[in-house]
């Protein structure tokens, strides 16, 4: 994949896009994880959620640099 | 004795100064980290200004990480709109600069009265969005081009700062607002349940019924405000988010109804009435003996169940003692009185039931959820478009005044002047107080400037290194920080920290230069002084008579709208939107003063008069056909009354309310006849604000008229 991408005539780093995609795939964990009450079995939400987030983010962006 | 107890007193109280103050410096060392992490980054990467992005995360932090990440969002949001917005404004009038000042003065002047429509932070994405399209044209008015990598630096700098502040914010050691919020509803829980406990027995003053309607609203709005914030940090708050609202919706149900319930004592304190009131008095014991059944020792939520569980079929029960003391009370004609109190009672009743279900629904202690009604979860805010507009001209004119004197005066600064004044209007547009805000704001920028400047040529001059740099803005940080966990110096202290970071400028190449410093301080003192006056000469509703009315009549207009709107929805749209505008209407008069007791008079009766023609409009369908168009006519003279309120609609709506009343009694319809009685007491209430429209000889103790009917 390139590592930047045209959109309405600027440049923007296709890195953008992944992380505005694992923000997308955060949201959706997040709210199924509120609705279902997962974040019981988890001593630190906010820490998780940001671990799951470099995890989803690390390794889309890996996927894609490749 | 007093010897040995005095060590472990001492002891405890250090602990518990510790325990506060400690939480204080954990956010000093938070708040500081962040900041000075951001800067590193930014500078690291080589962003324009890092002093933005230190500056935009020193805004954001929050010793609440709720707070901080409602805020980034609106933040963030607000920063896209308001970058977009330049380029639109830049593409369109590109070589026309004044043509150009004016759109901006506009743009800005809308956003700031869109802020003035919303509550919590939403406003603040709304500023965000006017003057960060002024931030990013006016450096590059002469030089357009350069527009597209001003918004993306801009962009940037703020973006770094945002996810800077609330990673460190949610990650270490979080100080979490759902508490709070948890809290504020177990209070206005038990709050309400000793409240209708206390005042089971005995008489309340109309005195004392005001300062509990008063205390109840806070509770509603606070918890409102919290909770937007709040489903931002806890996801799983956000999922009961719904079941929230519906709390608060019953809650305001069963308290406006109580409130009724008292009004209606009230009026038959006198001796005419002495039997009634007695009946209904052993009648509120079935109550009181069921609320007795509620552990106060137990956890808030079990009281929940509890209460649950003492008010189920408690209607019934009211019922059947209602019968018997009906058949007991010697006087016929005062049975309409005891009736309409029974009918309130029942309903009180049935709504303290729903409230304390909703409560246990919420705490997720029954095995199946019960499915929230969308309808009964909206909480209807209450606007003045001519406000809006207000705020709108205001700011815009402030704009167009500076920018004026600016392109005049070709002075380097005007520019600063001009956007910091702006910048001031707007965020304090939606301030209960915007004057006292401003002057808060002043105090504090005066004061960052001064600590600025001591930074900058005291000791920022002798540093060298980015170690080195962060001791030297260490201290100055701590200062700022440290006041923002002082509630009192919070206004101040944002003030202060704004003016220190922006004043410093700080840069991978730091420039010193004492003239342009001066220059630059000036110019923004100048726009906070400004906007300071512009809130004075222009006052929003503390002061302006015009608008204060307006607010009033707005208010009473929420009965016409109970009367003509969608009967469907039409109870919830009184108790939120009311109490909305209340809460506002409120924030804007001093305590204690007569507009604020007028005030109070007009929310109690708006509230009782409201629900009692929702409970009409609900009796509508059923009615006969002889009765339908008499109790119509009633709903529209009531609905008249409040409109515009004045002796001829006054007495109107009284013999509507009478010849209602007689058709209903013909017709044997108890039940519209006693919600037109409600209506009629509140008619002829003495303490009542629509006393002064009563003729001077019409005395409502005889109650002549209504005794004929009955």
């Amino acid at each position: 994949m390139p590592r930047e991408l045209a959109m309405f005539g600027a440049f923007v780093p296709s890195l953008l896009l992944v992380f505005v995609l694992s923000l997308l795939l955060l949201w959706a964990f997040n709210r199924a994880a509120g609705r279902f009450g997962w974040y019981r079995h988890v001593w630190h939400p906010a820490l998780f959620r940001l671990a799951l987030f470099t995890c989803i983010f690390g390794g889309l962006g890996l996927l894609m640099m490749r | 004795m007093k010897a040995a107890v005095a060590p472990v007193e001492w002891r405890l109280a250090l602990a518990e100064a510790m325990q506060g103050s400690g939480r204080a410096w954990l956010f000093v060392f938070k708040a500081c980290v962040a900041v000075l992490l951001t800067g590193w980054i930014a500078m690291r990467v080589g962003l324009e200004q890092p002093g933005t992005a230190m500056l935009t995360c020193a805004i954001v932090i929050n010793p609440q990480s709720g707070m901080v990440l409602a805020k980034s969002f609106y933040r963030g949001a607000g920063t896209l709109v308001g970058c977009a917005a330049a380029m639109l404004l830049v593409a369109l009038f590109a070589q026309q600069r004044t043509l150009m000042l004016l759109g901006l003065a506009l743009w800005l002047g809308l956003c700031a009265g869109g802020a003035s429509l919303h509550r919590n932070f939403k406003s603040y994405g709304f500023v965000l969005a006017g003057y960060t399209a002024g931030i990013v044209v006016l450096p590059v008015l002469t030089h357009p081009t350069a527009l597209f990598d001003s918004a993306l630096m801009r962009v940037s700098e703020v973006m770094l700062g945002i996810v800077v502040a609330a990673v460190i914010s949610d990650a270490i050691a979080p100080q979490r607002l759902s508490q709070a919020l948890r809290g504020t509803i177990r209070a206005q829980f038990t709050g309400f349940v000793g409240f209708v406990r206390g005042s089971m027995s005995g008489v309340l003053e109309r005195a004392e019924l005001e300062r509990a309607h008063l205390r109840f609203v806070r509770e509603v709005v606070g918890v409102e405000n919290l909770r937007s914030s709040v489903v931002f940090e806890d996801a799983g708050v956000r999922a009961r988010s719904p079941r929230t609202r519906r709390l608060t919706q019953r809650f305001m149900a069963a308290s406006t109804s109580y409130q009724t319930l008292h009004h209606l004592m009230n009026r038959l304190q006198d001796q005419a009435h002495d039997e009634s009131r007695q009946a209904l008095m052993q009648l509120f014991a079935v109550l009181a003996e069921a609320l007795q059944r509620v552990d106060d020792d137990k956890t808030v939520p079990v009281q929940a169940s509890m209460l649950g569980l003492a008010t189920e079929g408690l209607q019934a029960s009211v019922l059947a003692r209602a019968e018997q003391l009906r058949e007991g009370m010697g006087r016929r004609d005062l049975r309409l009185d005891f009736d309409t109190g029974t009918e309130l009672l029942v309903r009180f009743v049935g709504e303290l039931h729903g409230y304390a279900l909703a409560y246990v629904d919420l705490a997720g202690l029954t095995p199946r959820r019960t499915r929230v009604d969308r309808d009964e979860t909206r909480f209807t805010r209450s606007n003045d478009w001519l406000g809006v507009a207000f705020i709108t001209a205001r700011t815009t004119g402030v704009m167009l005044v500076l920018g004026w004197f600016w392109i005049l005066s070709a002075w380097p600064a005007g520019a600063d002047a001009m956007l910091n004044a702006t910048i001031v209007c707007g965020l304090m547009a939606s301030a209960p107080n915007p004057a006292r805000s401003a002057d808060d704001m002043t105090r504090g920028w005066i004061l960052g400037t001064v600590l600025a400047f001591i930074c900058v040529f005291g000791v920022m001059i002798h540093m060298d290194g980015f170690v080195l740099f962060c001791a030297g803005l260490l201290p100055f940080l701590m200062i700022g920080f440290y006041l923002y966990t002082r509630p009192v110096w919070v206004p101040v202290a944002k003030g202060l920290m704004v003016a220190l970071l922006l004043m410093l400028e700080p840069t991978a190449l730091m420039h010193f230069s004492a003239p342009a410093f001066i220059n630059r301080a000036i110019g923004f003192s100048l726009g906070v002084v400004i906007a300071g006056v512009a809130f004075r000469l222009f006052a929003s509703a503390v002061d302006n008579r015009f608008l204060y009315r307006r607010m009033v009549d707005k208010f009473r207009a929420e009965v016409v709208r109970t009367c003509y709107g969608p009967a469907a929805t039409a109870r919830q749209r009184l108790e939120s939107a009311s109490r909305d505008l209340f809460m506002r209407i409120l924030g804007h008069t001093p305590e204690g003063s007569d507009a604020s007791r007028e005030l109070l008079g007009w929310a109690l009766s708006v509230h009782e008069t409201g629900r009692a023609i929702v409970e009409l409009r609900g009796d509508l369908t059923q009615a006969s056909e002889r009765l339908m168009p008499r109790i119509q006519r009633a709903i529209d003279a009531m609905g008249a009354l409040y409109e515009s309120p004045g002796q001829a609609r006054y007495v109107r709506a009284r013999r509507s309310l009478i010849g209602a009343m007689r058709v209903a009694d013909a017709e044997g319809d108890a039940r519209v006849l006693r919600h037109l009685h409600l209506l009629r007491l509140v008619l002829l209430d003495r303490s009542s604000v629509l006393a002064r429209f009563m003729l001077p000889d019409a005395s409502p103790e005889s109650g002549g008229e209504a005794l004929h009917a009955a």
